[in-house]
């Protein structure tokens, strides 16, 4: 089945059967290996992407569910300024240990800031309650997204 | 694995009787792609209705609030209308699942999969939903209450689908409300239990009470004979509700939890909303 979509800003057309899962379709065709399988049952957060501007985890999607919408993946938001900045604030607080979880980390905190940008503790933890770190835990990361939020501030990005 | 995609919904029900064999609905996905990986579905027809507008959108009618089957949890949880008629289940909405799945998963596909564990159903039944069950000759509504008829098994033919869930404005209008879901953390928790209520008090007496309970029977469900108990009732001893209770609820032991653990806790959320005032 054809389908036609927007990935990363880019008018995109893939042949793939419908039920492909979403994150085969982003790793096989497109080669965006950032998107991570964890549980693959919806229930960790890792191969988050955003559909249509809001964060889903792509692995209990499929092809069709994307006809005709807007996917950005963390390769994309990654390149944006508030990604880059989101980025360095994790870098910056050590808020990673393996990885593998981050790029979803990135991609629901990216939308969390674009919503919001308030650096309330509360609230970012209820953006991020999606997401499971196995190797370490949340204070950094939390700490992260408090930090990109009060420079999105200083800086006068949003 | 066969697929299927319909323009609208009158070439979904002509396909529907055209064709045999099991057929599953896709919604937001969020269940059946976990069914699919765990080889629960293995054949049958998958049939695309996420994309139908007709399943779609909240809708303010004269004396009901209509929410399309496939509208997502995070239309309902950041709808004005829902605000405004029924804060109590949006705000209680806020707990299903994560925001990462609210933003797919959809009331139609959490009531037709039919766990015990749905999250939003116990709270629709205790606001007396109605379910419009869409058809190829004509459709019906039916309480929500009615459809479930064991674990899994649906007061709804074959080729039938949920269309929409239907509110009456004044759900939660003068009721004392209550909801819990007690699961191994805030997000992401399938329930070990859960447990919505309403009630009304006049001079210390129960004069009206609705509870549902989730992940304690087969299907969520309404506690019919608490709830008879409890009406034009002072506060009851600890006994007799226990006793009762016993008659509704029907805890398991799994691997989230086992059943005295259930029933106990479920015990004391109820006690605990018998005192609120």
């Amino acid at each position: 089945m054809e389908i036609k979509f927007s990935l990363n800003g880019n008018d995109v057309i893939v042949d793939v059967p419908p039920m492909k899962r979403l994150i085969d379709v982003l790793r096989d065709d497109f080669g965006l290996s950032g998107t991570k399988e964890g549980c693959g049952e919806g229930e960790c957060g890792a191969c988050s992407i955003l559909l249509n501007g809001l964060p889903v985890t792509s692995c209990i999607m499929n092809a069709v569910h994307v006809i005709d919408k807007k996917v950005e993946t963390v390769e994309y938001l990654a390149e944006t300024e508030l990604g880059k900045l989101l980025i360095d604030c994790f870098d910056e607080v050590n808020a990673v240990q393996c990885g593998f979880c981050f790029p979803g980390f990135v991609v629901a905190a990216y939308h969390y800031i674009k919503e919001k940008a308030e650096a309330d503790e509360q609230e970012i933890k209820h953006a991020l309650s999606g997401n499971i770190c196995r190797c370490t835990g949340y204070v950094k990361v939390i700490d992260a997204v408090m930090l990109t939020c009060q420079r999105v501030k200083e800086r006068g990005m949003r | 694995m066969n697929f299927y995609q319909p323009k609208n919904l009158s070439e979904l029900f002509r396909y529907c009787e055209a064709t045999d064999g099991k057929k599953y609905f896709l919604a937001g996905g969020s269940d059946i792609n976990v069914q699919l990986k765990k080889k629960i579905i293995t054949d049958g027809t998958v049939i695309s209705i996420n994309h139908l507008k007709e399943l779609h959108g909240i809708q303010e009618l004269d004396e009901e609030i209509v929410v399309g089957a496939l509208t997502t949890f995070r239309e309902l949880i950041t709808s004005d209308i829902i605000a405004q008629y029924f804060p109590y289940f949006q705000t209680s909405l806020k707990q299903f699942g994560s925001p990462l799945l609210q933003n797919v998963a959809t009331p139609g596909g959490n009531i037709a999969n039919g766990s015990p564990t749905a999250d939003a159903v116990p709270l629709l039944l205790v606001l007396n939903a109605r379910i419009r069950i869409l058809a190829k000759s004509k459709m019906h509504k039916l309480p929500l209450s009615d459809f479930y008829l064991g674990y899994k098994k649906f007061n709804m033919k074959p080729n039938e689908i949920i269309g929409s869930v239907h509110i009456s404005k004044d759900a939660e209008r003068d009721w004392q409300t209550f909801y819990r879901k007690i699961g191994s953390r805030k997000s992401l928790a399938i329930a070990k239990l859960s447990l919505a209520g309403m009630k009304r008090i006049e001079n210390d007496k129960i004069t009206a009470v609705k509870l549902a309970a989730g992940s304690l029977n087969e299907y969520p469900r309404r506690l019919k004979n608490t709830e008879a108990f409890l009406v034009d009732s002072n506060m009851p001893d600890e006994d007799n509700l226990r006793k009762i209770l016993a008659e509704d609820i029907t805890p398991i032991s799994d691997m989230r939890s086992d059943k005295d653990y259930r029933f106990e806790v479920c015990y004391r959320l109820l006690s605990r909303f018998l005192r609120i005032e």
